[in-house]
Protein backbone atom coordinates (compact mmCIF):
# COMPACT_ATOMS: atom_id res chain seq x y z
CA UNK A 1 0.00 0.00 0.00
CA UNK A 2 1.08 3.55 -0.59
CA UNK A 3 3.40 5.01 1.99
CA UNK A 4 1.99 8.47 1.81
CA UNK A 5 -1.48 7.22 2.45
CA UNK A 6 -0.31 5.10 5.36
CA UNK A 7 1.39 8.19 6.70
CA UNK A 8 -1.98 9.74 7.24
CA UNK A 9 -3.28 6.70 9.04
CA UNK A 10 -0.22 6.01 11.14
CA UNK A 11 0.67 9.49 12.28
CA UNK A 12 -2.29 10.61 14.31
CA UNK A 13 -2.53 14.38 14.39
CA UNK A 14 1.09 14.59 13.35
CA UNK A 15 3.00 15.29 10.22
CA UNK A 16 4.15 12.31 8.18
CA UNK A 17 7.80 13.36 8.41
CA UNK A 18 7.67 13.03 12.18
CA UNK A 19 7.86 9.25 11.88
CA UNK A 20 11.59 9.13 11.21
CA UNK A 21 12.22 11.36 14.21
CA UNK A 22 10.03 9.14 16.38
CA UNK A 23 12.03 6.07 15.39
CA UNK A 24 15.24 7.91 16.19
CA UNK A 25 13.96 8.82 19.66
CA UNK A 26 13.09 5.16 20.27
CA UNK A 27 16.63 4.15 19.25
CA UNK A 28 18.06 6.59 21.80
CA UNK A 29 15.77 5.23 24.50
CA UNK A 30 16.92 1.71 23.69
CA UNK A 31 20.49 2.91 23.98
CA UNK A 32 19.75 4.08 27.53
CA UNK A 33 19.58 7.83 26.89
CA UNK A 34 17.31 9.22 29.62
CA UNK A 35 16.86 12.57 27.88
CA UNK A 36 15.23 10.74 24.98
CA UNK A 37 12.19 10.05 27.14
CA UNK A 38 11.77 13.82 27.49
CA UNK A 39 11.75 14.04 23.72
CA UNK A 40 9.26 11.22 23.36
CA UNK A 41 7.08 12.90 25.98
CA UNK A 42 7.31 16.23 24.17
CA UNK A 43 6.23 14.59 20.95
CA UNK A 44 3.31 12.59 22.29
CA UNK A 45 2.09 14.13 25.53
CA UNK A 46 -0.79 15.95 23.87
CA UNK A 47 -2.37 13.14 21.83
CA UNK A 48 -1.65 10.68 24.64
CA UNK A 49 -3.28 12.95 27.22
CA UNK A 50 -6.21 13.67 24.92
CA UNK A 51 -6.87 9.95 24.53
CA UNK A 52 -6.42 9.04 28.19
CA UNK A 53 -8.69 11.80 29.47
CA UNK A 54 -11.30 10.97 26.89
CA UNK A 55 -11.45 7.39 28.17
CA UNK A 56 -11.09 8.23 31.86
CA UNK A 57 -13.00 11.52 32.02
CA UNK A 58 -10.59 12.48 34.78
CA UNK A 59 -7.44 14.54 34.29
CA UNK A 60 -5.60 13.18 37.34
CA UNK A 61 -6.19 9.56 36.36
CA UNK A 62 -5.22 10.39 32.80
CA UNK A 63 -1.92 11.85 34.00
CA UNK A 64 -1.28 8.71 36.04
CA UNK A 65 -1.77 6.66 32.90
CA UNK A 66 0.67 8.83 30.97
CA UNK A 67 3.25 8.49 33.71
CA UNK A 68 2.80 4.71 33.70
CA UNK A 69 3.04 4.47 29.92
CA UNK A 70 6.11 6.64 29.41
CA UNK A 71 7.88 5.02 32.33
CA UNK A 72 7.10 1.59 30.90
CA UNK A 73 8.53 2.67 27.54
CA UNK A 74 11.72 3.73 29.32
CA UNK A 75 11.93 0.47 31.24
CA UNK A 76 11.25 -1.78 28.32
CA UNK A 77 11.68 -0.05 24.95
CA UNK A 78 12.11 -3.48 23.33
CA UNK A 79 8.32 -3.86 23.57
CA UNK A 80 8.14 -1.61 20.53
CA UNK A 81 10.37 -3.93 18.53
CA UNK A 82 7.75 -6.61 18.80
CA UNK A 83 5.10 -4.35 17.34
CA UNK A 84 4.51 -3.53 13.73
CA UNK A 85 3.79 -0.11 12.42
CA UNK A 86 4.63 3.35 13.62
CA UNK A 87 5.86 4.52 16.98
CA UNK A 88 2.82 6.80 17.17
CA UNK A 89 0.17 4.13 16.73
CA UNK A 90 2.02 1.73 19.03
CA UNK A 91 2.37 4.30 21.79
CA UNK A 92 -1.24 5.40 21.53
CA UNK A 93 -2.34 1.75 21.62
CA UNK A 94 -0.42 1.32 24.86
CA UNK A 95 -2.04 4.48 26.23
CA UNK A 96 -5.43 3.16 25.18
CA UNK A 97 -4.81 -0.21 26.82
CA UNK A 98 -3.63 1.28 30.13
CA UNK A 99 -6.39 3.86 30.21
CA UNK A 100 -9.00 1.18 29.62
CA UNK A 101 -7.47 -0.92 32.40
CA UNK A 102 -7.60 2.12 34.62
CA UNK A 103 -11.20 3.00 33.85
CA UNK A 104 -12.25 -0.57 34.56
CA UNK A 105 -10.45 -0.41 37.90
CA UNK A 106 -11.35 3.05 39.05
CA UNK A 107 -14.68 4.14 37.83
CA UNK A 108 -17.91 3.28 39.53
CA UNK A 109 -20.44 1.41 37.47
CA UNK A 110 -22.96 4.15 37.92
CA UNK A 111 -20.69 6.78 36.52
CA UNK A 112 -19.78 4.58 33.61
CA UNK A 113 -23.41 3.96 32.90
CA UNK A 114 -24.11 7.68 32.81
CA UNK A 115 -21.11 8.25 30.62
CA UNK A 116 -22.18 5.50 28.26
CA UNK A 117 -25.40 7.33 27.67
CA UNK A 118 -23.39 10.42 26.87
CA UNK A 119 -21.16 8.44 24.54
CA UNK A 120 -24.12 7.16 22.64
CA UNK A 121 -25.76 10.54 22.54
CA UNK A 122 -22.58 12.03 21.17
CA UNK A 123 -22.12 9.13 18.81
CA UNK A 124 -18.94 10.74 17.55
CA UNK A 125 -16.00 12.54 19.08
CA UNK A 126 -16.48 16.10 20.12
CA UNK A 127 -15.11 19.00 18.17
CA UNK A 128 -14.20 21.32 21.01
CA UNK A 129 -10.56 22.12 21.50
CA UNK A 130 -8.83 22.91 24.75
CA UNK A 131 -5.72 24.06 23.00
CA UNK A 132 -5.24 25.53 19.58
CA UNK A 133 -4.69 22.85 16.95
CA UNK A 134 -2.50 23.54 14.03
CA UNK A 135 -3.78 23.21 10.50
CA UNK A 136 -2.33 19.77 10.01
CA UNK A 137 -4.11 18.38 13.07
CA UNK A 138 -7.37 19.83 11.84
CA UNK A 139 -6.91 18.18 8.46
CA UNK A 140 -6.25 14.79 10.03
CA UNK A 141 -9.13 15.16 12.47
CA UNK A 142 -11.42 16.09 9.61
CA UNK A 143 -10.35 12.98 7.68
CA UNK A 144 -11.07 10.79 10.66
CA UNK A 145 -14.43 12.41 11.23
CA UNK A 146 -15.33 11.92 7.59
CA UNK A 147 -14.28 8.28 7.82
CA UNK A 148 -16.34 7.79 10.97
CA UNK A 149 -19.23 9.35 9.13
CA UNK A 150 -18.97 6.66 6.46
CA UNK A 151 -19.80 3.96 9.00
CA UNK A 152 -23.31 2.74 9.61
CA UNK A 153 -24.72 4.15 12.84
CA UNK A 154 -24.52 0.79 14.67
CA UNK A 155 -20.90 0.31 13.55
CA UNK A 156 -19.97 3.80 14.70
CA UNK A 157 -21.72 3.27 18.01
CA UNK A 158 -19.94 -0.05 18.66
CA UNK A 159 -16.48 1.31 17.82
CA UNK A 160 -17.08 4.55 19.70
CA UNK A 161 -18.09 2.72 22.86
CA UNK A 162 -15.15 0.32 22.62
CA UNK A 163 -12.43 2.76 21.62
CA UNK A 164 -13.36 6.06 23.25
CA UNK A 165 -15.41 4.53 26.05
CA UNK A 166 -13.21 1.55 26.90
CA UNK A 167 -16.12 -0.88 27.02
CA UNK A 168 -15.75 -4.60 26.36
CA UNK A 169 -17.69 -6.28 23.62
CA UNK A 170 -20.10 -7.76 26.16
CA UNK A 171 -20.62 -4.35 27.73
CA UNK A 172 -21.28 -2.85 24.33
CA UNK A 173 -23.78 -5.61 23.66
CA UNK A 174 -25.58 -4.89 26.94
CA UNK A 175 -25.52 -1.14 26.47
CA UNK A 176 -26.89 -1.30 22.95
CA UNK A 177 -29.28 -4.21 23.45
CA UNK A 178 -27.52 -6.18 20.73
CA UNK A 179 -26.38 -9.82 20.67
CA UNK A 180 -22.66 -10.22 21.40
CA UNK A 181 -22.02 -11.90 18.06
CA UNK A 182 -23.53 -8.97 16.21
CA UNK A 183 -21.34 -6.53 18.16
CA UNK A 184 -18.23 -8.49 17.17
CA UNK A 185 -19.25 -8.47 13.52
CA UNK A 186 -20.02 -4.75 13.64
CA UNK A 187 -16.63 -3.92 15.09
CA UNK A 188 -14.83 -5.88 12.38
CA UNK A 189 -16.96 -4.44 9.60
CA UNK A 190 -16.55 -0.94 11.01
CA UNK A 191 -12.78 -1.31 11.28
CA UNK A 192 -12.60 -2.55 7.69
CA UNK A 193 -14.58 0.43 6.54
CA UNK A 194 -12.45 2.88 8.50
CA UNK A 195 -9.32 1.29 7.10
CA UNK A 196 -10.67 1.69 3.60
CA UNK A 197 -11.68 5.28 4.20
CA UNK A 198 -8.38 6.23 5.79
CA UNK A 199 -6.05 4.05 3.79
CA UNK A 200 -7.41 4.58 0.32
CA UNK A 201 -10.13 2.97 -1.74
CA UNK A 202 -7.93 -0.02 -2.58
CA UNK A 203 -8.41 -1.28 0.92
CA UNK A 204 -5.29 -3.41 0.73
CA UNK A 205 -4.17 -5.28 3.81
CA UNK A 206 -5.56 -8.01 5.98
CA UNK A 207 -8.40 -5.92 7.39
CA UNK A 208 -9.64 -4.64 4.08
CA UNK A 209 -8.90 -7.63 1.91
CA UNK A 210 -12.47 -8.84 1.98
CA UNK A 211 -15.67 -6.93 1.62
CA UNK A 212 -17.09 -5.75 4.87
CA UNK A 213 -20.07 -7.97 5.33
CA UNK A 214 -22.63 -7.28 7.91
CA UNK A 215 -25.95 -8.96 8.09
CA UNK A 216 -27.75 -5.97 9.41
CA UNK B 1 -9.62 -16.92 -0.46
CA UNK B 2 -9.53 -17.41 3.24
CA UNK B 3 -11.21 -20.30 4.92
CA UNK B 4 -14.73 -19.20 5.82
CA UNK B 5 -14.25 -19.65 9.55
CA UNK B 6 -11.40 -17.15 9.71
CA UNK B 7 -14.03 -14.46 9.93
CA UNK B 8 -14.33 -15.39 13.61
CA UNK B 9 -10.62 -14.83 14.15
CA UNK B 10 -10.74 -11.54 12.24
CA UNK B 11 -13.41 -10.43 14.68
CA UNK B 12 -11.33 -11.55 17.65
CA UNK B 13 -8.27 -9.78 16.25
CA UNK B 14 -10.12 -6.47 16.07
CA UNK B 15 -11.53 -6.92 19.57
CA UNK B 16 -8.10 -7.86 20.85
CA UNK B 17 -6.49 -4.73 19.44
CA UNK B 18 -9.32 -2.67 20.95
CA UNK B 19 -8.71 -4.39 24.32
CA UNK B 20 -12.41 -5.21 24.30
CA UNK B 21 -12.48 -9.01 24.34
CA UNK B 22 -14.17 -11.08 26.98
CA UNK B 23 -11.75 -13.30 28.94
CA UNK B 24 -12.75 -16.51 27.18
CA UNK B 25 -12.27 -14.88 23.78
CA UNK B 26 -9.00 -13.35 24.91
CA UNK B 27 -7.73 -16.79 25.95
CA UNK B 28 -8.83 -18.37 22.68
CA UNK B 29 -7.25 -15.64 20.62
CA UNK B 30 -4.03 -15.74 22.62
CA UNK B 31 -3.74 -19.41 21.70
CA UNK B 32 -4.37 -18.73 18.03
CA UNK B 33 -2.38 -15.55 17.41
CA UNK B 34 1.22 -16.81 17.66
CA UNK B 35 0.83 -19.04 14.61
CA UNK B 36 -1.28 -16.78 12.44
CA UNK B 37 0.31 -14.13 10.25
CA UNK B 38 -3.09 -12.97 9.06
CA UNK B 39 -4.30 -12.22 12.56
CA UNK B 40 -1.01 -10.49 13.31
CA UNK B 41 -1.68 -8.25 10.32
CA UNK B 42 -5.28 -7.55 11.34
CA UNK B 43 -4.15 -6.59 14.85
CA UNK B 44 -1.47 -4.31 13.41
CA UNK B 45 -3.84 -2.63 10.97
CA UNK B 46 -6.51 -2.15 13.62
CA UNK B 47 -3.87 -0.56 15.82
CA UNK B 48 -3.03 1.87 13.05
CA UNK B 49 -6.68 2.83 12.60
CA UNK B 50 -7.03 3.29 16.36
CA UNK B 51 -4.07 5.66 16.22
CA UNK B 52 -5.91 7.69 13.63
CA UNK B 53 -9.08 7.71 15.75
CA UNK B 54 -7.05 9.32 18.52
CA UNK B 55 -6.49 12.26 16.18
CA UNK B 56 -10.08 13.33 16.43
CA UNK B 57 -10.04 14.29 20.07
CA UNK B 58 -9.87 17.63 21.83
CA UNK B 59 -6.16 18.22 22.14
CA UNK B 60 -5.09 19.06 25.67
CA UNK B 61 -1.98 19.73 27.69
CA UNK B 62 -1.17 17.67 30.74
CA UNK B 63 0.07 19.67 33.72
CA UNK B 64 3.67 20.79 33.81
CA UNK B 65 4.12 18.84 37.00
CA UNK B 66 3.63 15.61 35.09
CA UNK B 67 6.74 16.21 33.00
CA UNK B 68 8.78 16.73 36.13
CA UNK B 69 7.24 13.70 37.81
CA UNK B 70 8.07 11.54 34.82
CA UNK B 71 11.66 12.81 34.65
CA UNK B 72 12.10 11.98 38.32
CA UNK B 73 10.69 8.48 37.89
CA UNK B 74 12.89 7.81 34.86
CA UNK B 75 15.97 9.03 36.74
CA UNK B 76 15.43 6.43 39.43
CA UNK B 77 14.39 3.55 37.20
CA UNK B 78 16.70 1.10 35.51
CA UNK B 79 15.89 -0.39 32.15
CA UNK B 80 14.91 -4.03 31.88
CA UNK B 81 17.21 -6.07 29.72
CA UNK B 82 15.45 -9.30 29.09
CA UNK B 83 17.55 -12.41 28.68
CA UNK B 84 17.62 -13.80 25.17
CA UNK B 85 13.98 -14.49 24.57
CA UNK B 86 13.13 -13.34 21.10
CA UNK B 87 9.49 -13.50 20.13
CA UNK B 88 8.65 -16.92 18.77
CA UNK B 89 6.87 -15.49 15.76
CA UNK B 90 6.38 -12.16 14.12
CA UNK B 91 3.10 -11.76 15.92
CA UNK B 92 2.62 -8.12 16.80
CA UNK B 93 2.80 -6.78 20.28
CA UNK B 94 0.94 -3.63 19.51
CA UNK B 95 -0.69 -3.69 22.90
CA UNK B 96 0.51 -5.26 26.12
CA UNK B 97 -0.16 -8.84 25.21
CA UNK B 98 -1.70 -11.78 26.91
CA UNK B 99 0.73 -14.56 26.19
CA UNK B 100 -0.48 -17.93 25.09
CA UNK B 101 -2.03 -19.73 28.04
CA UNK B 102 0.32 -21.93 29.98
CA UNK B 103 -0.13 -25.64 29.84
CA UNK B 104 -1.04 -27.59 32.92
CA UNK B 105 2.51 -27.21 34.22
CA UNK B 106 2.70 -26.52 37.91
CA UNK B 107 6.07 -24.78 37.82
CA UNK B 108 6.60 -22.88 34.57
CA UNK B 109 9.22 -20.18 34.19
CA UNK B 110 8.44 -17.62 36.90
CA UNK B 111 8.48 -14.49 34.78
CA UNK B 112 6.19 -15.99 32.19
CA UNK B 113 3.75 -17.20 34.80
CA UNK B 114 3.67 -13.78 36.37
CA UNK B 115 3.04 -11.96 33.12
CA UNK B 116 0.46 -14.46 32.05
CA UNK B 117 -1.30 -14.39 35.37
CA UNK B 118 -1.49 -10.62 35.31
CA UNK B 119 -2.97 -10.65 31.85
CA UNK B 120 -5.57 -13.21 32.81
CA UNK B 121 -6.35 -11.45 36.05
CA UNK B 122 -6.96 -8.33 34.01
CA UNK B 123 -9.21 -10.36 31.78
CA UNK B 124 -11.09 -11.72 34.78
CA UNK B 125 -11.50 -8.23 36.15
CA UNK B 126 -12.88 -7.14 32.82
CA UNK B 127 -15.37 -9.99 32.99
CA UNK B 128 -16.53 -8.96 36.43
CA UNK B 129 -16.93 -5.37 35.39
CA UNK B 130 -18.75 -6.56 32.30
CA UNK B 131 -21.22 -8.44 34.46
CA UNK B 132 -21.77 -5.25 36.39
CA UNK B 133 -22.93 -3.28 33.43
CA UNK B 134 -25.11 -6.16 32.42
CA UNK B 135 -26.72 -6.11 35.84
CA UNK B 136 -27.12 -2.37 35.72
CA UNK B 137 -28.90 -2.79 32.45
CA UNK B 138 -31.27 -5.36 33.86
CA UNK B 139 -31.93 -4.11 37.35
CA UNK B 140 -32.22 -0.48 38.19
CA UNK B 141 -33.24 -0.62 41.84
CA UNK B 142 -30.79 1.43 43.78
CA UNK B 143 -30.27 -0.94 46.70
CA UNK B 144 -29.66 -3.89 44.46
CA UNK B 145 -27.36 -1.87 42.32
CA UNK B 146 -25.19 -0.66 45.15
CA UNK B 147 -24.91 -4.12 46.68
CA UNK B 148 -23.98 -5.56 43.29
CA UNK B 149 -21.34 -2.91 42.85
CA UNK B 150 -19.97 -3.52 46.34
CA UNK B 151 -19.68 -7.26 45.67
CA UNK B 152 -17.92 -6.61 42.42
CA UNK B 153 -15.54 -4.24 44.09
CA UNK B 154 -14.58 -6.96 46.56
CA UNK B 155 -13.92 -9.38 43.74
CA UNK B 156 -11.90 -6.82 41.83
CA UNK B 157 -9.91 -5.90 44.92
CA UNK B 158 -9.10 -9.56 45.48
CA UNK B 159 -8.10 -10.11 41.86
CA UNK B 160 -5.79 -7.11 41.98
CA UNK B 161 -4.28 -7.84 45.39
CA UNK B 162 -0.48 -8.00 45.27
CA UNK B 163 -0.69 -11.09 47.47
CA UNK B 164 -2.88 -13.07 45.14
CA UNK B 165 -1.94 -16.51 43.89
CA UNK B 166 -3.45 -17.58 40.59
CA UNK B 167 -4.30 -21.26 40.40
CA UNK B 168 -3.96 -23.15 37.15
CA UNK B 169 -6.01 -26.27 36.54
CA UNK B 170 -4.40 -29.67 36.20
CA UNK B 171 -4.75 -31.45 32.90
CA UNK B 172 -7.11 -28.88 31.46
CA UNK B 173 -6.67 -26.26 28.81
CA UNK B 174 -4.48 -24.19 31.06
CA UNK B 175 -6.78 -21.30 31.88
CA UNK B 176 -6.59 -20.30 35.52
CA UNK B 177 -9.71 -21.31 37.38
CA UNK B 178 -9.23 -19.58 40.70
CA UNK B 179 -7.30 -16.85 42.46
CA UNK B 180 -6.55 -17.07 46.16
CA UNK B 181 -5.48 -14.14 48.28
CA UNK B 182 -3.91 -15.55 51.45
CA UNK B 183 -4.04 -13.26 54.45
CA UNK B 184 -2.91 -14.04 57.94
CA UNK B 185 -6.36 -14.86 59.27
CA UNK B 186 -8.33 -16.00 56.24
CA UNK B 187 -8.12 -16.69 52.57
CA UNK B 188 -10.17 -15.05 49.88
CA UNK B 189 -10.93 -17.38 47.00
CA UNK B 190 -12.18 -15.98 43.72
CA UNK B 191 -13.40 -18.73 41.43
CA UNK B 192 -13.58 -18.01 37.73
CA UNK B 193 -14.10 -21.32 36.01
CA UNK B 194 -14.19 -24.04 38.67
CA UNK B 195 -16.98 -26.52 38.05
CA UNK B 196 -20.07 -26.27 40.22
CA UNK B 197 -19.90 -28.98 42.89
CA UNK B 198 -22.66 -31.01 44.49
CA UNK B 199 -22.88 -29.22 47.82
CA UNK B 200 -24.79 -32.11 49.39
CA UNK B 201 -22.06 -34.69 48.95
CA UNK B 202 -18.81 -32.93 47.99
CA UNK B 203 -16.75 -29.91 48.96
CA UNK B 204 -13.82 -27.97 47.59
CA UNK B 205 -10.82 -27.66 49.92
CA UNK B 206 -8.07 -25.04 49.82
CA UNK B 207 -4.64 -26.45 50.75
CA UNK B 208 -1.46 -24.74 51.77
CA UNK B 209 1.44 -26.75 50.36
CA UNK B 210 4.84 -26.56 52.08
CA UNK B 211 7.82 -28.73 52.85
CA UNK B 212 5.79 -30.83 55.24
CA UNK B 213 3.08 -31.63 52.73
CA UNK B 214 -0.39 -30.21 52.28
CA UNK B 215 -2.46 -28.66 55.08
CA UNK B 216 -6.21 -28.15 54.62
CA UNK B 217 -6.99 -24.45 55.18
CA UNK B 218 -10.72 -24.30 54.57
CA UNK B 219 -13.64 -25.55 52.52
CA UNK B 220 -16.02 -23.91 50.09
CA UNK B 221 -18.66 -24.72 47.48
CA UNK B 222 -18.99 -23.39 43.95
CA UNK B 223 -22.63 -22.55 43.35
CA UNK B 224 -22.45 -21.05 39.91
CA UNK B 225 -20.01 -20.91 37.07
CA UNK B 226 -19.69 -17.12 37.12
CA UNK B 227 -17.00 -15.38 39.08
CA UNK B 228 -17.55 -15.67 42.81
CA UNK B 229 -15.70 -14.54 45.91
CA UNK B 230 -15.52 -16.73 49.01
CA UNK B 231 -13.72 -16.19 52.28
CA UNK B 232 -12.49 -19.42 53.88
CA UNK B 233 -10.47 -20.51 56.89
CA UNK B 234 -11.51 -17.71 59.22
CA UNK B 235 -10.16 -18.13 62.71
CA UNK B 236 -6.89 -19.78 61.79
CA UNK B 237 -3.59 -17.94 61.56
CA UNK B 238 -0.49 -18.21 59.41
CA UNK B 239 -2.51 -18.89 56.30
CA UNK B 240 -0.19 -16.75 54.23
CA UNK B 241 2.94 -18.76 54.99
CA UNK B 242 2.86 -21.30 52.16
CA UNK B 243 4.89 -21.20 48.94
CA UNK B 244 2.16 -22.98 47.04
CA UNK B 245 -1.60 -23.37 47.21
CA UNK B 246 -3.90 -26.00 45.79
CA UNK B 247 -7.60 -26.69 45.52
CA UNK B 248 -9.05 -30.19 45.62
CA UNK B 249 -12.53 -31.58 45.21
CA UNK B 250 -13.36 -33.97 48.04
CA UNK B 251 -16.11 -36.49 48.65
CA UNK B 252 -18.07 -35.68 51.80
CA UNK B 253 -18.36 -32.32 53.51
CA UNK B 254 -15.16 -32.33 55.59
CA UNK B 255 -11.58 -31.70 54.58
CA UNK B 256 -9.58 -34.95 54.72
CA UNK B 257 -5.99 -35.00 56.00
CA UNK B 258 -4.63 -35.38 52.48
CA UNK B 259 -6.11 -34.15 49.21
CA UNK B 260 -7.94 -36.75 47.14
CA UNK B 261 -8.31 -35.07 43.77
CA UNK B 262 -6.29 -31.88 43.26
CA UNK B 263 -7.96 -29.76 40.58
CA UNK B 264 -5.77 -26.66 40.57
CA UNK B 265 -2.46 -25.43 41.93
CA UNK B 266 -0.57 -22.18 41.99
CA UNK B 267 2.76 -20.88 43.26
CA UNK B 268 3.32 -17.70 45.20
CA UNK B 269 5.17 -15.64 42.66
CA UNK B 270 6.08 -12.47 44.50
Amino acid sequence: MGRVIMGVVTSPARRPDDAAGDADVMRRIRAGDRTAIDDLYARFRRPAFALARRILADDALAEDVLQEVFLSVWKEPAAFDRARGSVASWLLAVVHHKAVDSVRREESQRRRQAQAEDEMALDAPTATRDVEDDAWSRVVAEQVRTAMGALSAPQREALTLAYYGGYTQREVAALTGTPLGTVKTRMLAGMRRLKQELGGAGGAGALGAWPAEETQ
Amino acid sequence: MKSPDHQGYDELAVGFALHALEPEDEAEFARHLPGCARCAAVVAETTEVMGAMAADLPQAEPSEALGARLREAVASTEQVHRPTAPPATDAPRAVPPAGPPAGPAVVPAPRRTRALSLALVAAAVAAVVGLGVWNVGLRSERAELSSTVAEQQDVVDALLSPDRVVLDPLGEDGRPVATVVPQDGDIEVVTHGLAVNDAASTTYVVWGVGDDGAEPLGTFDVERSQTELRTVGSGLTGLDDYPQYAISLEPGREAPSDPTEVVATGQVTS
